[in-house]
C-alpha cells in the first residue's frame, strides 16, 4: 500500500472519525483506524462496536491496500506536521510508515481482517433530508434522555418517521422533549428506532446547519447517516419505547403565557437558592400574576414576582428549575406558553405560536 | 417483667384514602400497583378483604378476585405525614419507640410514667388520641415482650385492644399454630409440620438439644418462644444501614418467571420499608442461595436513587438474569437496599411517570 496526502487533506478527516475512539478499549484493535485504500479513494474507518464512522477522500492511490494504524497517534503525528507538509504511508514488514519532508514515523500496525465493520443494514428505505434542520432537532431534545438508566430503551432518542414527518422524543421519566420535522420527508411506511445516547452526541458533533442532504437509512439493527464525505452508523438499543403520547397532558385547565426570557432570568436566580441537589422551585400562580420562590436546607429563601397572562384558577406547583430552564433555553420564541392542571400532574411547555417542540415536565412535591 | 405495647394502624394506606376522599369509603379499596401491571397490593381496605384481597398479592390477581375494587397508587408522602404525627405522640408516652414501618412500631412503657405507669390505659389513651388527631383507627396490643404484644393486636383488629398477662402468656402460645410464630417462616413451617410440630404445644414438648439437631443455631429461639418468652428489646434508636428481605421457599424454584414473581414481592416489601423510614436507597443487592446452599450476591449502585419498588424490581430482575438462576434451581431469594439517604425535606420528591 502507498499513498500520498497533503496535511491539509488528512487532518480533517482524522479529526471527524478520531470521536469514537476511546482511551481505554475492550479490544486493542478499536483504538487503530482502519485504512482502505483502493480505486475510490482513501477512507478511514474507527468505531467503539456501537458507532462506526467512516470519512473519504478522494484521491489518487499510487498502490492500493488496506491496514489498521493507532488512531490517535497517526492524528497526533500528522496534525503536528508543518503546514502544507506531503505527506506518504506506506506499509513495509508489518508497519505503518509515515514520512514527511525529513520525518519519518514506523508505526505498529494490526492487520484489517481484524477490524470490525458493518456493511449492509438491512435498509429498507432510505430518507433524503435538508441537513438544516437535523441538529436543531437533537439538541432540543436531546438533554431529555436518561443516562445509564435500567430503564435501558430512556438511554437514547427515539426517532420516528412518518409521511411528512420526523419526530425525536427523549424522556428520563421525570421529563419529556418531543420536536417534529415536517415537510421534507418521504416515507411511505412508518417507523421507528431508539438511537443510543452515544450515538446522539456523535451525530450531533458532525451534523452542521448547511443546505447539503443527508441521507438517512434505518435498518432492523442500525441508523445510518451519510453526508458528504462521511458515514455514520450506530447500533439501535434494541427495546419498545414507552408510550409518551400518554404523558402528554391533553386537557389544560390553566395556560399561563409569559415572556420567555423574562421568565428564564428569574429561574436562573431562584434556583440559586434551591437545594443544590433537587432544584426544587414552588410556582405560585394568581390572576396575571406568578410568584416563584425557592429555599434551600440553610432556610434562605428567594422570591420572584413576574407579570404573566394568566386567566386561570389560583395554583401552586413545584418543579425542578433545570427540568424547566433545559426546555425554557432551548424554546427560541419570545413568549413561552406553559399548560397547567394541577400540583401533581404533568405541565406542558411550547413556544406561544408554535409547537414544533413540545416539553413536558413532572412536578415535584415540595 | 417488661410492658411492651405493639401499636398497628388498621389498613393503614387505605383508610388514609377513604379518610381524605368520603366517595371511597364503605368500597373496596387496593392501594399498591397498577392491576395491569407487576406490582403487588401494599394495603387493601377491609371491605377488600373480604374479597380474599390480601397484602403482597400481585394486584393483577386482587382485579381478578374484586374487578370493582378501587386501584390506587400510594401517596407516601401523605403517609409519612400521619405517620410522623402518631411516632411524636407515642414518644410523649417514652422515648423506647421502634417503628417498624410507617403504621407499625413497638413501645417499652415499662418505666412510663403516664396513667400511674398502667399499659393497659396507656395504649388506650393512645388509641384515643390517634383518633382524634388523624381520623384514623389504630390497633394495641399489651404484653410482656415483643412476640405476645404483636400477637396480642391482631385479635381485635381493627380498632381494638387486647392484653395478654404474663399467667395467660403460656397458654397463648400453646394454642397457637407454627406458621404465626415470629421467625418462622414458609419453610421453617413446613419442616416442623413435617416434624409433627403444629401448636406451640407440639414445639413445647422438643428438648433444646433435639430442637438443637433440628433446627441449628434458631432451636434456642424456638425452645423460648415455645414457653412464651422473647428477649428482644424494643430498640428506641437504631440507625438503619440497609433494609432487606429475603424468602426461602417451601419448594426449590426452577421457572425464572416464578423467581420474579417472588423479587416483585421482595422488592415491594423493602420498597415500603424504605418509604415508611423517609428513605432512598443508592445501592440494591440480589442475593440468590441455589439449591446446592452455594450463596452469591451482586450489587449494584445506581445514579438515580431506588424509590419504588418498581424501580427496585427492574434493577434486581436484570441482576438475576445474569445468574445462573434457571439453569440451577434456586431455594432463596433475598433483596437488600444500602447506602441509604433520607429523602431531604427541604428537597422534595421528584414525581416521574412509570414507564
Amino acid at each position: 500500500m502507498k499513498i500520498e496526502i497533503s496535511r491539509e487533506a488528512l487532518v480533517p478527516a482524522l479529526q471527524a472519525v478520531i470521536g469514537v475512539v476511546e482511551r481505554r478499549q475492550t479490544l486493542p484493535v478499536l483504538a487503530n483506524v482502519l485504512v482502505v485504500a483502493d480505486e475510490a479513494g482513501l477512507s478511514l474507518t474507527t468505531t467503539d462496536l456501537e458507532v462506526e464512522l467512516v470519512a473519504r477522500v478522494d484521491l489518487q492511490i499510487e498502490e492500493g491496500g488496506q491496514i489498521t494504524v493507532p488512531a490517535r497517534k497517526l492524528m497526533d503525528i500528522v496534525r503536528n506536521l508543518p503546514e502544507g507538509a506531503s505527506i506518504t504511508l506506506t506499509v513495509d514488514q508489518g508497519r505503518a510508515v509515515v514520512t514527511a519532508e525529513r520525518s519519518r514515523y514506523s508505526l505498529a500496525t494490526l492487520p484489517a481482517t481484524e477490524f470490525p465493520t458493518v456493511e449492509d443494514i438491512g435498509t429498507t428505505e432510505p430518507v433524503l433530508l435538508p441537513q438544516g434542520n437535523l441538529p436543531e432537532l437533537i439538541e432540543r431534545t436531546q438533554f431529555s434522555m436518561a443516562v445509564q438508566d435500567v430503564r435501558y430503551y430512556l438511554n437514547g432518542l427515539l426517532l420516528e418517521l412518518e409521511p411528512k414527518l420526523l419526530r425525536a422524543v427523549a424522556t428520563d421519566g421525570h421529563r419529556l422533549a418531543l420536536g417534529e420535522l415536517s415537510g421534507s420527508v418521504e416515507v411511505n411506511n412508518n417507523q421507528q428506532v431508539i438511537v443510543p445516547r452515544k450515538g446522539v452526541q456523535e451525530l450531533l458533533r458532525l451534523l452542521d446547519d448547511s443546505e447539503d442532504e443527508v441521507r438517512l437509512e434505518l435498518g432492523s439493527n442500525h441508523m445510518r447517516v451519510t453526508l458528504p464525505g462521511l458515514r455514520f452508523t450506530s447500533k439501535l438499543i434494541d427495546g419498545r419505547f414507552p408510550d409518551y403520547q400518554r404523558v402528554i397532558p391533553k386537557v389544560e385547565d390553566n395556560v399561563m403565557l409569559a415572556d420567555r426570557d423574562t421568565l428564564r432570568q428569574a429561574l436562573v436566580r431562584a434556583s440559586i437558592l434551591s437545594n443544590e441537589k433537587y432544584r426544587g422551585v414552588r410556582f405560585i400562580l394568581d390572576k396575571d400574576l406568578l410568584k416563584i420562590q425557592s429555599n434551600n436546607p440553610e432556610q434562605e429563601q428567594a422570591d420572584e414576582e413576574l407579570s404573566v397572562d394568566y386567566p386561570g384558577t389560583p395554583l401552586e406547583v413545584g418543579f425542578n428549575a433545570s427540568y424547566l430552564l433545559d426546555a425554557i433555553t432551548v424554546l427560541d420564541g419570545q413568549q413561552v406558553r406553559m399548560g397547567l392542571v394541577d400540583a401533581n400532574s404533568s405541565c406542558l411547555l411550547q413556544d406561544s405560536e408554535k409547537q414544533e417542540y413540545r416539553y413536558v415536565v413532572m412536578p415535584m412535591r415540595l | 417483667m417488661r410492658k411492651i405495647i405493639h401499636l398497628d394502624m388498621d389498613a393503614f394506606y387505605a383508610a388514609v384514602e377513604q379518610r381524605d376522599n368520603p366517595a371511597l369509603r364503605g368500597r373496596p379499596v387496593v392501594v399498591g400497583g397498577a392491576p395491569d401491571g407487576r406490582g403487588v397490593v401494599a394495603t387493601c381496605s377491609y371491605e377488600a378483604r373480604r374479597f380474599g384481597i390480601r397484602s403482597a398479592m400481585p394486584a393483577s390477581r386482587a382485579a381478578r378476585l374484586c374487578p370493582d375494587a378501587v386501584f390506587l397508587r400510594p401517596r407516601f408522602d401523605v403517609y409519612r405525614r400521619v405517620s410522623s404525627r402518631i411516632q411524636a405522640l407515642f414518644r410523649e408516652y417514652t422515648s423506647l419507640v421502634e417503628p417498624l414501618s410507617l403504621d407499625e412500631a413497638y413501645l417499652d412503657v415499662s418505666d412510663a410514667r403516664a396513667f400511674r405507669g398502667s399499659a393497659t390505659l396507656i395504649a388506650g389513651d393512645i388509641r384515643r388520641r390517634v383518633r382524634t388527631d388523624t381520623g384514623l383507627t389504630i390497633s394495641a396490643g399489651v404484653s410482656y415482650n415483643k412476640f405476645l404484644a404483636k400477637q396480642a393486636s391482631d385479635l381485635d383488629k381493627p380498632d381494638g385492644l387486647r392484653l395478654i398477662t404474663p399467667d395467660q402468656g403460656p397458654a397463648f402460645v400453646a394454642t397457637l399454630p407454627v406458621g404465626r410464630f415470629h421467625g418462622v417462616g414458609q419453610a421453617t413451617e413446613r419442616r416442623m409440620l413435617a416434624l409433627g410440630i403444629r401448636t406451640g404445644a407440639d414445639l413445647r414438648r422438643w428438648t433444646l438439644p433435639a430442637l438443637q439437631g433440628a433446627f441449628g443455631k434458631r432451636a434456642q429461639f424456638y425452645h423460648d418462644i415455645a414457653r412464651g418468652v422473647d428477649r428482644r428489646p424494643v430498640q428506641g434508636t437504631r440507625v438503619r444501614k440497609s433494609l432487606g428481605a429475603e424468602t426461602t421457599f417451601p419448594v426449590d424454584l426452577r421457572e425464572p418467571a416464578d423467581m420474579v414473581d417472588a423479587l416483585a414481592v421482595l422488592a415491594e416489601r423493602v420498597a415500603a420499608s424504605l418509604n415508611a423510614r423517609g428513605l432512598l436507597a443508592r445501592t440494591v443487592t440480589l442475593k440468590v442461595k441455589y439449591a446446592d446452599f452455594d450463596q452469591i450476591s451482586r450489587s449494584r449502585t445506581a445514579r438515580e436513587p431506588f424509590r419504588s419498588g418498581a424501580g427496585i424490581l427492574r434493577q434486581v430482575e436484570q441482576m438475576l438474569a445474569a445468574t445462573e438462576a434457571g439453569p440451577r434451581a434456586v431455594r432463596l431469594l433475598g433483596v437488600t437496599l444500602s447506602a441509604l439517604e433520607s429523602v431531604s425535606p427541604a428537597g422534595g420528591e421528584q414525581l416521574g411517570w412509570e414507564f
